[in-house]
């Protein structure tokens, strides 16, 4: 069954090649149809649906091995949504090639995110690359921001292939996610580096991260929900399934750099955010920001701490998806993305204005939405798990959260009217639909994530 | 302490209120002015349960008094639950009492605005985050109640989201706010790390467990006291909220959301008892808070800005009373300000309706005419904040001093008495210089001293019928007058209401003979009190005065000290330590560092990469098309060689 969650979406997507260029609603209606069906399969089906064939006896051994339990399940429900709403949220004259893309997107990380073979992980990992990479050819503003956003993550996929075929060879199988045995040697903490670096490329980690502003203001907005949603966690993905059980020794001996790393994330993020115009670059930089928090949850390897990240990575995507969806809305209305051009639309589309303020209070960690619980949760075991400074320095990008997020939120929807603004249309029914699942969940998510809590992590 | 025992209406009281914000913001349309009478039930039944609740415990005697009802458990150690003891049940009372009044007030002061039910949804949403607040029986809970009201806060002091001021307060008043959020949030690690649990049974069975990590543990604690309660140096948010609604500043930023940190401080007494150097800070802090507020109350001619200072002095009495361990005597003293202080801000929107939102005292003058009622409800107001014998404030700040001295703070005992006195200048003068005279609203601003005179364009031009019936404001301001006037009497003597609740909330304590009695302190408090009066109305309201007042007032204006205009210079320290810094190296980050240094970095990296690269030049052909052309090809024979090897096995 889980190759079902791979195959469909790719060949769903194919398909919609099929049909004429300017097509807009069979390809909406048939993509926000299989995206919701990869949603409700796993869902019905939590442990069913285990893959496996072999792929190659030597020199390791390695299978196409796919499975959905234990985390996986939660990114598989979240890329499953993600994907989704943005489909839904499509609206242009190019919708026929950009839901088939999100659905090719879809299903490649479906397949990097139920691979039980490090080696097919590695496989879709490169494959995932490539979708991106093709609408920034196609829609972007400067080629050169997809040639570098697929430099960037490529050099990361040969990094990860090195260490994985290294991890191989030394270890006899890649067939090895889910099960937590711990690779020793002289080679380990050089295969750690390969993966790690070609995890904190796709996070980012600060100072890797200069490919992904250009790259998150230049797609076009259902692009960047499901890129900064889902496939920046591929990295902390393959944190927690791969680093934390083969390669926790190792990741103990690299651990002030990685905890300074983060640190450094969470606060340069903030603080550009802080002044940047773009609306798109300030969430853009606030991603950098967040991100660094689950890394430092990762590192400190402690339980609870992990729980949280999980807690974590779902409520960022939740609230990273519904920020650009919605950003691509007032784009779409108002034709600039700088927020000193903007002011005072809460009077003009109310609707819009508040579910725009309510993406943006769970991006600066409101109780009661579900960032607030990934930080505290994940602050309590980084905590006990004896980073005490670090738990306090991670307590300064969330003050400094609530001051960027209100600048955004207030430059957009508050203030006095901007002159001759036109009366543009509130949020309409098919925007709503877009968001309003992503809304929903930060709310379920944020007073009851026991469900997240309780995952098996290993 | 543990109580046990159920409530039937608890959940009645804690969602009720939340059920009328979602009304009113569902179908705040179609409700129109409808949505008032919702925002008011929707407090009052919560209002109704709590007084039975009152009622009942006040019947009996002691702490097992009330209901711990337990909601939902994220993981071990994280469990949430409902907890109605005396001091939940307290504060409850006077966010649903207090809160139900304001609301009647509320609908007649918002009736010109056409976003009332917009208004009245912020304001049950408030309410039910304040009870979430303070009803909750673990440190998540608070904290999560915690952060709701500062949204609350945010939303209703930028209600008029088109006035910039407005809005940059609300931000204000919000990231100062987070910055106590996190602080709580630091301290619950540490309680977390030590105790394994977050729930106040527990963590207060286990004092001592926390070790040497006591006093920060009430450190970081306080922090978040200090931001939502608006003490130094935290309170700079405070008197910019003042953006918001004259009915948010009675509820919100007077009569309950900035008696949180009081609320937290009485909470964790198991705490501050164990750690003397916590009573130090925060005693200190309070009494200078007390004495800083008192002192720019002195210098404001904005009524609303006034009384936000008093507040904050006020606020800084109770957190005093509390941190030096006289419990009993500081939640007392917000059960009382929360009547005057509300009746006082309620009293000063009569006055500002009727002058068309004018603010300015110096632009006000014989407004006992004019505003009957608030006249002589604000009288009652004004005597009760004074400290006058008999009025509900006396009793509490009493209290408060005399606990200071009693409990070995002689230092804080002088300060408190000293800002009684300033206290009771700056709140006559405030009195008489709005209700006595003449009315000076149609001289020229330049002559009363006004040099920048604010055009008010808070509400919708208001239209023909649209004026409230009268009595919607009054009555309410009415009856927090009396209860400026009564509401110390339920302390009066030890089988009070009050004392039954309380004996067994708080410990007693063995404490050393003062070298004072009360009966000292209460005279030495009034004959300060009486010289603050006397000196305001001699400046004020002598007949001579009152004949030349404008000419007075403008001398005033003009001697001011800069030191408490600019308000003893906190918000300048802070832009400048703070947001100024954070603004330079978010700009040096995102266009220096980024495109020159990183970006730099890769560019030398690639460069010498390309000159090495000349060699294969002819393979980069540029074209998309060969490139995918390659990779296809390449997984082709990928594809064939294991095919093969499958077929050699």
């Amino acid at each position: 069954m889980a190759l079902v969650l791979i195959l469909l979406p790719i060949a769903a997507g194919c398909a919609l090649f099929l049909l004429p260029r300017g097509e807009r609603t069979i390809s909406r209606l048939a993509g926000s149809a299989v995206a919701a069906l990869t949603f409700v399969l796993p869902l019905v089906a939590q442990n069913g649906g285990e893959f496996s064939v072999r792929w190659l006896s030597r020199p390791f051994t390695a299978a196409l091995h796919f499975a959905w339990t234990g985390p996986s399940l939660w990114l598989v429900l979240l890329l499953a949504l993600c994907t989704y709403c943005a489909i839904v949220a499509t609206n242009t004259a190019q919708n026929r090639s950009m839901i088939a893309l999100l659905l090719m997107l879809e299903g490649c990380m479906m397949g990097l995110f139920t691979a039980r073979d490090i080696l097919a992980f590695a496989l879709f990992w490169d494959l995932m690359l490539i979708p991106p990479f093709f609408a920034l050819i196609e829609w972007g503003t400067h080629r050169d921001t997809a040639w570098r956003f697929l430099i960037y993550n490529f050099s990361g996929g040969l990094t990860l292939l090195l260490a994985t075929a290294a991890f191989g060879v030394l270890s006899g199988s890649t067939d090895v996610i889910g099960s937590t045995h711990q690779f020793a040697g002289s080679w380990a903490p050089w295969i750690f580096a390969g993966f790690a670096f070609a995890f904190a490329v796709k996070t980012p980690l600060w100072p890797l991260h200069t490919w992904m502003p250009n790259t998150y203001a230049e797609l076009p907005p259902p692009f960047v929900a499901v890129v900064s949603a889902v496939q920046s966690k591929a990295g902390l993905y393959g944190f927690i399934v791969i680093a934390l059980p083969f390669l926790r020794t190792s990741m103990a001996e690299w651990r002030w750099l990685i905890v300074a790393l983060a640190l450094v994330s969470l606060l340069y993020g903030a603080f550009v955010a802080l002044t940047q115009t773009d609306m798109k670059r300030i969430v853009a930089y606030s991603s950098l920001s967040h991100l660094g928090l689950i890394v430092l949850a990762i590192v400190s390897a402690n339980p609870i701490a992990i729980k949280g990240a999980l807690v974590y990575i779902v409520a960022h995507g939740l609230f990273s998806a519904a920020l650009f969806l919605i950003l691509g809305y007032y784009e779409e209305r108002e034709e600039t993305r700088s927020v000193l051009k903007l002011g005072g639309l809460g009077a003009v589309n109310p609707k819009l204005a508040g579910a725009f303020t309510i993406a943006a209070l769970a991006a600066l960690g409101l109780p009661g939405l579900a960032g607030f619980a990934g930080e505290l949760v994940i602050l309590t075991g980084v905590f006990r798990a004896g980073y005490f400074w670090p738990a306090l320095i991670a307590l300064i990008p969330i003050v400094i959260a609530s001051a960027y997020m209100l600048r955004l939120l207030q430059d957009t929807i508050n203030g006095p009217q901007l002159a001759d603004i036109p009366q543009r249309r509130d949020l309409t029914f098919a925007e709503a639909l877009a968001v309003a699942p992503l809304l929903a969940a930060l709310l379920y998510v944020g007073i009851y994530p026991h469900a997240l809590l309780a995952a098996v992590m290993h | 302490m543990g109580v046990a025992g159920s409530y039937p209406l608890l959940f009645a009281i804690w969602l009720v209120p939340l059920a009328g914000a979602i009304v009113n913001w569902a179908f705040g349309p179609q409700l129109k002015r409808a949505a008032g009478i919702v925002g008011c039930v929707a407090i009052g039944l919560p209002f109704v349960a709590t007084l039975a609740a009152w009622g009942i415990a006040t019947q009996s005697s002691g702490a097992a008094v009330g209901a711990n009802q337990h909601l939902l458990s994220w993981m071990p150690g994280f469990d949430f639950g409902l907890l109605l003891d005396p001091l939940s049940l307290i504060w409850a009372l006077i966010i649903t009492g207090v809160g139900f009044l304001i609301h009647v007030y509320s609908v007649g002061y918002m009736w010109p605005d056409t976003a009332i039910a917009r208004f009245f949804a912020y304001m049950n949403f408030f309410v039910f985050a304040m009870l979430t607040l303070v009803l909750s029986d673990n440190f998540v809970g608070l904290l999560v109640g915690w952060g709701l009201v500062g949204l609350a806060s945010y939303f209703l002091i930028g209600f008029w989201f088109f006035k910039p001021t407005a809005v940059a307060a609300a931000r204000k008043a919000f990231v100062i706010n987070v910055v106590g959020d996190v602080a709580i949030m630091f301290a619950i690690f540490m309680i977390f790390a030590k105790v394994g649990s977050t729930s106040f049974v527990t963590v207060f069975a286990h004092v001592p467990a926390l070790g040497n990590w006591l006093f920060l543990v009430c450190l970081f604690l306080f922090i978040g006291a200090a931001a939502k309660s608006a003490q130094i140096p935290l309170h700079t948010w405070l008197p910019d909220a003042m953006e918001g609604p004259t009915p948010v500043s009675a509820l919100i930023h007077a009569a309950t959301m900035v008696t949180a940190g009081v609320y937290l401080v009485a909470r964790c007494w198991p705490l501050w008892n164990a750690s003397h150097d916590a009573q130090v800070l925060v005693g200190t802090i309070g009494g200078l808070t007390a004495l800083g507020g008192a002192l720019l109350g002195v210098a404001q001619w904005d009524i609303k800005r006034i009384l936000a200072y008093s507040t904050m002095s006020q606020i800084g009495y109770m957190i005093m009373g509390v941190g030096v361990t006289a419990y009993q005597a500081g939640v007392a003293h917000f059960f009382t300000h929360a009547f005057f202080k509300a009746c006082l801000f309620l009293g000063a929107g009569i006055v500002i309706h009727e002058l068309a939102d004018e603010q300015d005292i110096r632009r006000m003058g014989g407004m006992r005419l004019r505003a009957p009622v608030a006249f002589f409800a604000m009288f009652a107001a004004v005597l009760a904040i004074s400290g006058f014998p008999g009025f509900a404030g006396f009793f509490s700040k009493d209290a408060v001093v005399f606990g200071a001295l009693e409990h070995g703070f002689p230092w804080l005992y002088v300060l408190g008495i000293v800002t009684a006195g300033i206290t009771a200048y700056y709140m006559f003068r405030l009195f008489f210089v709005t209700f006595f005279g003449t009315y000076r609203g149609d001289l020229d601003p330049a002559q009363v001293g006004v040099t920048n005179p604010v055009e008010p364009a808070a509400h919708e031009p208001a239209h023909g019928e649209a004026h409230a019936p009268a009595w919607l404001m009054a009555a309410p301001v009415a009856i927090l007058g009396v209860f400026s006037v009564i509401a110390g009497y339920v302390m009066i003597g030890s089988n009070s209401p009050w004392n039954r609740l309380f004996t067994q909330t708080f410990p007693s304590q063995n404490l050393a003979v003062p070298a004072l009695s009360e009966g000292w302190t209460t005279a030495i408090l009034f004959i300060v009190m009486a010289a603050g009066i006397a000196i305001a109305y001699v400046r004020y309201a002598t007949p001579a005065a009152l004949a030349d007042a404008p000419a007075r007032l403008r001398a005033e204006s003009q001697r001011m000290p800069a030191v408490l205009v600019r308000l003893f210079y906190f918000d300048d320290v802070i832009d400048w330590l703070f947001v100024r810094p954070s603004q330079a190296l978010g700009r040096f980050f995102g266009s220096i560092f980024d495109p020159d240094v990183i970006d730099g970095a890769v560019r030398g990296v690639v460069r010498v990469n390309t000159e090495l690269g000349e060699v294969v030049r002819g393979m980069q052909t540029g074209l998309l098309r060969s490139y995918a052309l390659v990779i296809v090809f390449g997984a082709a024979l990928f594809a064939v060689y294991y095919a093969l090897q499958g077929v050699a096995h």
